[in-house]
């Protein structure tokens, strides 16, 4: 059996997931500072 | 006492004893959740007959030996306290040989043979290049 | 303990943390994952499947690395009240479950070409499969409630209880006959071959520090989300 499908399954999966929930995270983060950041301004 | 430590050692009593009743409920299925019989386990307690068990071990030295039809094959699986000859009819996993561990889903026989209808090879948690094998590779039991 | 209970200076830290963490993790996966997948020689037994081990075993300390920061999170806000353990918790609910999931996703993988089955009902699988469920309870608890800045107490506690799961995971291979491997490395060493074994170090410490780049920027997040909704209702109150 070639294993390397398998490799690369694994491989490609965890770094869709690592990718995606640094995205999400980062996404939530600047949005969310960017809103905070823009009403102490308004001030 | 302050109402910190108060808190501090309420949580830490706590803890302990869920992780205490946690672990005691579990050492309560030992036997229940294990994955398979090893083969000295049936010599000890009796042959499972009645239903669809698996056996793990390792696959003795030298014991596979094919059926002239091609896919029936023969092997004694060991664990250092007994020896039980399996049965099986199909495909084995590629990883299947002899002095690895093996586990086989079927059914013991009265005579204490087994015949198995499904294998999975299980490996050991050692891992080295190809060329270090045999200077590494002590035979061991699964339950080393 | 509560140096750090203001979120501005715990975010004086984060703020020049996040990029550090971030790119540092990203450099040493690569590295790692390219080492793993080029580098090695393969199994002697397993051949080039054994490469899967590169990201099957970060996943698994991170899964229960995890749970363990919820746990500590949880006796932390229970015992001292500290205003940020809750976010804490919070955060690192979300990347923990991911990973744990990425654990069982690269292991089922793994296990057809070398045991030869995807799944199978065995200790040390069912076990970190309850994790799983474990940070999807959690997540749904932490969620149940709308404050943002914290978790209700009930969270906190099932944070604890949920730990009794940690050393079963770990000691499932050992207690019960188990199809997975013996842990292969212990307090007493290694039984992989060092030329296996290296890309192992770049591939955890950088998936660690996504981890904990993940854990920052979530807080981050929130703590901005509670400030603009705390704003908001003084604003509407005025």
């Amino acid at each position: 059996m070639n294993h390397w499908p398998f490799v690369i399954a694994a491989y490609g999966l965890t770094g869709l997931g690592s990718v995606g929930v640094v995205l999400w995270s980062y996404i939530a983060m600047r949005k969310a500072e960017k809103a905070a950041g823009s009403l102490e301004r308004d001030r | 006492m302050k109402a910190k430590n108060q808190r501090l050692i309420l949580a830490l009593l706590g803890l302990v004893a869920v992780i205490g009743a946690g672990l005691l409920a579990v050492s309560g299925l030992k036997q229940e959740a294990a994955f398979f019989y090893a083969p000295g386990d049936v010599k000890d307690n009796g042959l499972p007959l009645d239903k669809a068990v698996r056996l793990g071990g390792m696959v003795a030295d030298k014991s596979i030996k094919h059926d002239a039809d091609g896919v029936t094959i023969h092997f004694v699986v060991e664990d250092g306290r007994a020896q039980v000859p399996v049965t099986f009819k199909g495909i084995a996993p590629d990883l299947f040989k002899e002095k690895s561990g093996v586990v086989a889903e079927g059914r013991f026989q009265p005579d204490g043979s087994f015949v198995a209808t499904n294998l999975l090879a299980k490996h050991d948690e050692r891992y080295m290049p190809p060329e270090l094998e045999g200077k590494m590779h002590k035979t061991g039991t699964l339950k080393q | 303990m509560h140096a750090y209970a203001n979120p501005a200076r715990f975010l004086k830290i984060a703020r020049p943390l996040t990029p550090v963490f971030l790119l540092a993790g990203v450099v040493l996966v690569l590295f790692g994952s390219f080492a793993g997948l080029f580098m090695t020689p393969p199994d002697y037994l397993q051949g080039d499947s054994v490469r899967i081990m590169y990201i099957h075993v970060p996943a698994a300390w991170l899964g229960m690395g995890g749970w363990s920061g919820i746990a500590i999170a949880s006796i932390v806000q229970l015992v001292w009240r500290h205003p940020l353990a809750g976010v804490a918790g919070r955060a690192i609910a979300v990347p923990g479950a991911l990973f744990t999931a990425i654990c069982l996703i690269t292991g089922s993988i793994w296990g057809r070409p070398t045991w030869g089955t995807w799944w199978e009902w065995d200790g040390r699988m069912t076990s970190m499969l309850v994790l799983l469920f474990l940070y999807i309870g959690y997540v749904a608890l932490a969620n149940a409630s709308d404050e943002r800045t914290s978790v209700s107490r009930a969270t906190a506690i099932f944070g604890i209880v949920g730990a009794v799961n940690l050393p079963i995971i770990n000691r499932s291979v050992v207690w019960w006959n188990s199809l997975h491997q013996k842990s292969s490395i212990t307090i007493k060493g290694s039984t992989i071959a060092p030329e296996l074994l290296w890309p192992l170090a770049p591939t955890v410490v950088g998936f660690t520090l996504l981890f904990a780049a993940v854990v920052l920027m979530r807080m981050r997040a929130n703590l901005a989300e509670a400030k603009l909704e705390a704003r908001m209702r003084r604003m509407a109150a005025a």
